[in-house]
């Protein structure tokens, strides 16, 4: 019977290192976003809720036990992994035997976009509008303006999942390919060239 | 009596046309002298770079950018590690994360640099320096992350000060415009920031080393700024970026919204990080 086993389809949130985003992980483990996953076929929930996230993450995932059961999830988180998180992110792009294509949602650390745009995977960023210098946003608009990612808001989560499915069709590669003004590009090794005075 | 005023007041006038003059039009024009090269491996003429790293973003970002230049697989845009005699890395008191990261870089492109030396039978002993040298060192932290501003001032002079002594760790007795003697390591002939606290101060140790041309760090056209601003940054300019932008040689940005903002002599040459 074994090849009627299930493939699973997960959904992997990450808050970051060290910047508290609790709106992220309350809004990811809400009964509208956990329906929202298993009527797009999700089968996992994996957080990532940084330093310091473990009682506030246990806090809410006592609160939302009941919709955790009803929709019938795999439920689970962690702090931090110091070998980086691109393997959740590959777990999360799946495309094998055993995983379906997933999603990531993430906080607007250019660290992590980076992480996810080079693992091609699906990405809604989440913009934390706590943070004093929103810079975050403008990044995350710029980004989804080129339809390299989606911009998520708090409040339609549920539908940037659905938004997800159709960037998956259109997954751009990243970096970007020499294109246009950058095909006649130096780079930054022309730049460090042209400095140091290399005449070759 | 009554001439030491008008004295005073003329001797600070010309003080302060000589200071702006050389400012100006010496050390803050990007078009002033370069050294002569021969080459880019020539032992007579060894070539030294200092990378400031900063905590997590920057340091990343940093890493990033450089791995794509020496992975690059267009010739023209491709980075030779090895064409760098000496790196000099900096990094912030305690950060042993991007000291560990900067040592993995390291053990990947010059390794890889030396690879490709050989399969393209560059190598000719008599005038090439091999895959040179580096060092990790750590300056103190400007601020700490929860610092308050009050203290900030004292903690930067600090670390203002093991800028100064770093970038005068290498020196060498020298010929007008030219290195030192084959092999001999001098002063950064280039330093590539991205942003950090410990980045700024650093820009801004270099121009006074320059302003008072120690060492004739300024007559024979040593350390040459580079400024990568963030690819986070999409609108505006970082804090360092905006402290920076009118005083190093080369200023970069990740994103054309930024540059029509910005304007001046600000270059956008597409995204870098990857």
């Amino acid at each position: 019977m074994a090849q009627t086993q299930q493939q699973q389809k997960l959904c992997f949130v990450s808050v970051g290192a060290t910047a508290e985003f609790p709106a992220l992980i309350n809004t990811a483990l809400s009964a509208d976003f956990l329906s929202a996953l298993q009527s797009q076929g999700y089968t996992e929930l994996l957080v990532q809720y940084g330093e310091d996230g473990k009682d506030a993450f246990d806090g809410l995932m006592k609160q939302a036990q009941s919709g955790v059961e009803s929709s019938g999830l795999k439920v689970s988180g962690f702090a931090l992994d110091k070998a980086g998180l691109g393997r959740y992110m590959r777990r999360a792009k799946g495309g094998s035997k055993t995983m379906l294509p997933g999603v990531v949602v993430c906080h607007a650390g250019s660290g992590t976009i980076l992480d996810a745009l080079r693992t091609a995977v699906p990405t809604i960023v989440v913009p934390n509008s706590a943070l004093l210098d929103n810079h975050q946003a403008e990044l995350a608009e710029a980004l989804s303006e080129q339809q390299y990612v989606i911009h998520g808001k708090l409040d339609n989560l549920g539908h940037a999942l659905q938004e997800a499915e159709k960037l998956r069709q259109r997954q751009k590669e990243w970096p970007p390919v020499n294109a246009g003004m950058q095909r006649q590009g130096k780079g930054l090794k022309g730049i460090l060239d042209e400095e140091m005075g290399f005449l070759d | 009596m009554a001439i030491i005023l008008p004295l005073l007041v003329t001797i600070t006038a010309l003080l302060a046309a000589g200071i702006y003059y050389r400012l100006a039009f010496v050390l803050l024009d990007p078009k002033r002298n370069k050294p002569l090269r021969h080459g880019r491996r020539n032992p007579n003429e060894p070539t030294h770079l200092m990378i400031v790293l900063g905590s997590g973003g920057h340091t990343t970002e940093m890493l990033s950018m450089l791995t794509r230049c020496v992975q690059e697989s267009d010739p023209a845009q491709k980075l030779h590690w090895n064409d760098y005699h000496h790196r000099t890395w900096v990094v912030s008191e305690g950060d042993n994360l991007s000291a560990a990261r900067a040592k993995e870089f390291e053990e990947m492109a010059s390794p890889l640099s030396t690879q490709e030396d050989l399969m393209a039978g560059k190598v000719r002993k008599a005038t090439d320096i091999g895959p040179g040298t580096y060092e990790v060192v750590t300056v103190p932290r400007a601020r700490e992350i929860h610092q308050p501003l009050l203290t900030s001032p004292l903690s930067s002079l600090t670390t203002m000060r093991a800028c100064w002594d770093l970038l005068q760790k290498h020196t060498t007795k020298t010929r007008e415009g030219h290195g030192g003697q084959a092999g001999e390591k001098d002063a950064p002939d280039l330093i590539l920031v991205n942003g950090p606290a410990t980045a700024t101060i650093m820009v801004f140790t270099s121009i006074l080393l320059r302003f008072f041309d120690v060492k004739g760090v300024s007559t024979r056209g040593k350390m040459r700024t580079v400024y990568v601003e963030s690819w986070a940054r999409v609108k505006r300019l970082s804090l360092s970026g905006k402290l920076l932008r009118r005083v190093v040689d080369r200023f970069l940005v990740q994103w054309p919204q930024v540059k029509r903002e910005v304007g001046g002599r600000v270059e956008y040459l597409g995204v870098l990080v990857q």
